[in-house]
């Protein structure tokens, strides 16, 4: 009996979860009016913001001097790009340097402190930014030339004080964890995004954002101590009611690729699931206004907890219900999450398919193949990370009351730092 | 505030699709407004529904006579709320098991109090509910097809007030509610709105019809190509397969669920679901539709009897639509219903297949949809084709007075038929015999719980109430024979009994089964009710001939 219970539990508990996360991805495509509504307005031909585009980085000369020239190709009649290098960074210092003697709109500021990590760097270049917007970019984004007079519009034509541009992994035939990475992209930037900046609780991406300069200023621009400083900016502004607007459009996205290893993604994740936790520990978003919004809030900052737990329960489960003898009815319930799990698989299928379509790349059957049986293992790998997530924010408190510097030992290289 | 770019949700989209709006306007109306515009639908809805439900609901105890399925299903139903499982016999996957699981969900609060009012008479009465809701969903559907308001309104009359319809849905047939459930699905793949959900829901929901009743997994195909019309380039890909899965994924409970209990494939000692579809599928042809000689005939002229103009005016109406596709935006509008009656017409047209008396009910609300339907496209083209605003007044109101010619036609030949037919249906007693063989077991037998009767599934309800031993005191005829959970308790064969109820249901069948064939030989009737060949007697084992009640 006790056993039906528990099973029958933690099924329906499961099976929740998974339905509302389900709910909430598939949000873009609930109605053609709603897809359409996800897409930059076209812009009207005027210009009236001046924009500060950040560059925080930190050896990168390699990629460095290519994500500038094609920022400066912009359309866009009125911009700077601040490139942001480290006092202990020559290399990535003397390109930035050369790129600015090049062209005026470029210009160069040294970050110095002792212990560097991205929210630090951009804090110390907000001072620098004469532009009505600050955008931030990551040194090796690709961006599209048009992307700032889209921009221009949308922050025009909606009031906006925040407007979030797409981010998207290209690279999906690298490998098969590089598949489901840039599926997740797809579905987080081109239809969950949007639902958040529509409940008014947004998560916000680490680049290709904008934030009205005032209105940045005013928040004490970004958390030096958060390893999802984008995050958090997000969070804290949704919850002083800041408007966010979200608009993707497959030809204006910012493209990036994939961490490099398994290894990488791995602690990439665990970092920004700690991030979230770090956000959901400050509770800034408390202060949301609707019970709805804190639901929502809760929830997603909650992810890693969630994930940690249905790694470790969804095998218990099954292995319960496979060998100990219950009733038909609450073996019916155990199929319950697996039912959610097919309509999460199917839905992505067809993403990969629209993936596919939207970026004009070629998927093959094997791709399909590698989507479906990479799931569950992909499924495992985050896991992994949120358990990870959640034991290093365990420490980490610790750390808190010893140094007051939370979490910074534990900052990886700046590559990693992706978009929540 | 934080928002997206306002999305519009309450688009009024035409049948025809059209491109997503390139400037989304502000937002959805006022609840208020909504109610106000939808004020004449609703008018005409509920009147109808008024109508409907009194023509269906009055005398619906009496008229038609209690069919043998009816008992079936709603002793089912009884066990269901029992707790005694699926059935109260071994469950054998006749049917899947929804439609009387739902009969025993409308029955329950009635059961818990009065637990004699679950008998097929009374329990008519849920059937009610379940064809309001069918009536109200077919003028929604009709609407969110695209016809006018006065063609949605003929579609839901004539669904709602054939005799035909009005005979079988009052009966206690999974078929009445499985048609509601496609309804359900019919208006969710119409959804103006396109939602994902929406079409998500429609793929439930016409899984639920299919475990209600099987057959109609024949009509999916033609939900399909409504969801497709009527879902939005963009989006499409993602309703359509979305509204697949749920419907397989639900749909595949069924065998899960005899996976679960191990009786999927067959074996030595059980049931399986296996075994009933082979049984279902092989279950001996009635002879091809349109041969006067054979049994489908003689099903397709019980169904004229009643109503003509449904059926035949549906048929022809469905292939005015399928003709004119190409230049009538109504007939492409209804393409789902006009191909539902497609693909049931060529089924029934099968050279030598089972054609059971109930299956027409799939078809009622889309004949009557594809009538209304054509009905619009007539008048369509009569009032407004080749129309010009210099149009001469006499020929505009020649326009007119041509379509009010057609509509006096129609009505002179279709009010005083379904008016006949209605009339009956709500005066007529065909069940008084069955009233009087009840209350005479009842009454007359001193002791029920030790007395075992042959009773026909219509009867076997009123036996339990009586207090008669459900299954095997009070025994449904044919499992004396079939079950041999029921034979291995009769090892003397008919002397093991006391009683058969010879209705014409056990009559007709007797000769196919021994026992009860025997039974009826060795007694001799101590009571009999009615006259002719639609009497019941009661007849006691063992009696001698002389002893006749009447």
């Amino acid at each position: 009996m006790l056993t039906s219970v528990f099973i029958a539990a933690v099924s329906l508990a499961l099976f929740w979860m998974a339905a509302f996360t389900l709910w909430w991805q598939m949000h873009a495509w609930r109605t053609p009016e709603v897809l359409a509504s996800t897409r930059f307005g076209r812009p009207d031909g005027g210009e009236h913001l001046s924009f500060s585009l950040l560059l925080p980085a930190r050896h990168e000369q390699a990629v460095l001097d290519h994500t500038i020239q094609r920022l400066l190709e912009s359309t866009h009649t009125d911009f700077e790009i601040i490139v942001i290098v480290g006092h202990d960074d020559p290399e990535t210092t003397a390109v930035a340097e050369q790129a600015a003697a090049r062209d005026p709109r470029v210009r160069v500021v040294v970050d110095t402190h002792e212990k560097k990590n991205k929210p630090k760097a951009m804090n110390t270049a907000l001072p620098h930014c004469r532009g009505d917007v600050v955008g931030v970019f990551d040194a090796e984004d690709q961006v599209h030339p048009e992307l700032l007079t889209h921009v221009d519009h949308a922050f025009r034509t909606t009031r906006a004080d925040v407007v979030q541009g797409g981010v998207q992994l290209i690279n999906f035939h690298s490998s098969w964890y590089s598949l489901r990475n840039c599926l997740e992209y797809f579905f987080w930037f081109r239809s969950r995004l949007h639902l958040h900046a529509q409940k008014g609780f947004i998560p916000l991406g680490g680049n290709t954002v904008f934030v009205r300069t005032d209105v940045l200023r005013e928040a004490d621009g970004w958390d030096p101590d958060c390893l999802a400083e984008d995050c958090d900016l997000g969070v804290r502004l949704s919850s002083v009611g800041k408007k966010v607007v979200v608009a993707y459009d497959s030809d204006m996205v910012t493209r990036e690729e994939t961490p490099g290893s398994l290894m990488s993604l791995l602690k990439q994740r665990t970092r920004w699931n700690q991030g979230f936790l770090q956000v959901y520990r400050k509770k800034d978003w408390r202060e949301l206004p609707g019970f709805g919004q804190r639901l929502l809030a809760r929830y997603t900052l909650m992810t890693p907890f969630m994930q940690a737990f249905s790694g470790v329960v969804i095998p218990l489960n099954a292995a319960v219900a496979l060998f100990l003898d219950v009733p038909v009815g609450v073996a019916f319930l155990t199929f319950l999450p697996l039912v959610t799990a097919v309509v999460t698989f199917v839905f992505e299928v067809v993403g990969l398919h629209d993936f596919g379509v939207q970026y004009g790349l070629r998927v093959r059957l094997s791709h399909y193949v590698k989507l479906i049986v990479g799931g569950p293992f992909y499924q495992v790998l985050l896991a992994g990370a949120a358990i990870r997530a959640v034991w290093r924010e365990q420490r980490g408190r610790n750390d808190w009351e010893l140094t007051t510097h939370v979490g910074a030992h534990l900052a990886e290289p700046l590559r990693e730092d992706v978009p929540a | 505030m934080t928002s997206t770019l306002p999305a519009v949700t309450a688009a009024k989209v035409p049948a025809a699709h059209r491109a997503a709006p390139e400037t989304p306007s502000t937002g959805a109306a006022p609840p208020s407004a909504r109610l106000r515009a939808l004020r004449p639908d609703l008018l005409v809805c509920g009147g109808l529904l008024m109508v409907i439900l009194v023509v269906q609901g009055w005398n619906i105890a009496d008229y038609p006579t209690l069919s043998d399925d009816e008992g079936t299903y709603l002793a089912q139903a009884w066990a269901v709320q029992q707790g005694r499982g699926l059935a109260h016999y071994t469950y054998w996957y006749d049917h899947p098991p929804l439609g009387w699981i739902q009969i025993a969900l409308l029955g329950w609060l009635p059961a818990k109090l009065s637990p004699g009012s679950m008998d097929v008479a009374t329990m008519r009465i849920a059937m009610l509910l379940i064809s309001g809701v069918s009536a109200v969903l077919g003028y929604v559907l009709g609407r969110r097809l695209s016809l006018p308001r006065w063609a949605a309104g003929l579609g839901m009359a004539l669904f709602g007030l054939s005799p035909l319809a009005v005979v079988l849905s009052r009966e206690i047939f999974l078929d009445n509610i499985a048609v509601m459930w496609l309804l359900l699905a019919f208006c969710l793949a119409a959804s103006p709105s396109r939602h994902l959900w929406h079409h998500f829901g429609a793929g439930l929901a016409a899984a639920a019809g299919v475990l209600t009743k099987e057959t109609m997994l024949v009509v999916l195909p033609a939900l399909f190509v409504t969801m497709w019309r009527h879902s939005h380039r963009d989006t499409r890909k993602f309703a359509l397969t979305g509204a697949v899965t749920a419907c397989a994924l639900l749909g595949f409970s069924y065998p899960l669920f005899a996976l679960l209990k191990g009786e999927l494939l067959p074996g030595a000692g059980h049931v399986s679901l296996w075994d009933g579809i082979t049984y279902q599928m092989s279950r001996p042809g009635s002879g091809f539709v349109l041969d006067p000689g054979s049994g489908s005939y003689g099903v397709l002229h019980s169904w004229l009897y009643y109503d003509r103009v449904l059926p035949l005016g549906g048929l022809a109406g469905a292939l005015l639509l399928l003709l004119t596709w190409r230049w009538s935006l109504t007939a492409r509008a209804l393409a789902g219903p006009s191909l539902a009656v497609a693909i049931l017409a060529a089924v029934a047209l099968r050279p030598n297949g089972y054609l059971p008396a109930m299956y027409v009910i799939g078809a009622l609300p889309f004949l009557a949809l594809v009538l209304a339907g054509g009905a619009a496209s007539v008048v369509h083209a009569i009032v407004c084709r080749g129309r010009s605003e210099r149009e001469k007044r006499y020929v505009t109101g020649g326009r007119y007075a041509l379509t009010a010619v057609l509509a006096l036609t129609a009505g002179a030949y279709v009010v005083p038929h379904w008016y006949d037919g209605d009339r009956t249906a709500v005066t007529a007693d065909a069940n008084k015999p069955y009233r009087q063989a009840s209350r005479w077991l009842s009454t007359k037998v001193a002791d029920p719980k030790d007395t075992r009767v042959l009773v026909d599934d219509a009867l076997w309800l009123d036996l339990v109430h009586a207090g008669y031993r459900p299954g095997l005191g009070a025994i449904w005829f044919y499992k004396a024979d079939l079950d041999p959970a029921v034979t291995k308790t009769m090892p003397h064969g008919w002397r093991d009994i006391d009683y058969v109820v010879a209705s014409p249901t056990v009559r007709r069948d007797a000769k196919d089964l021994p026992n009860v064939r025997a039974a009826i030989q060795h007694s001799a009737p101590v009571a009999t009710f009615g006259t002719g060949d639609d009497r019941i007697e009661i007849r006691r084992i063992g009696a001698t001939a002389t002893g006749g009640a009447r």
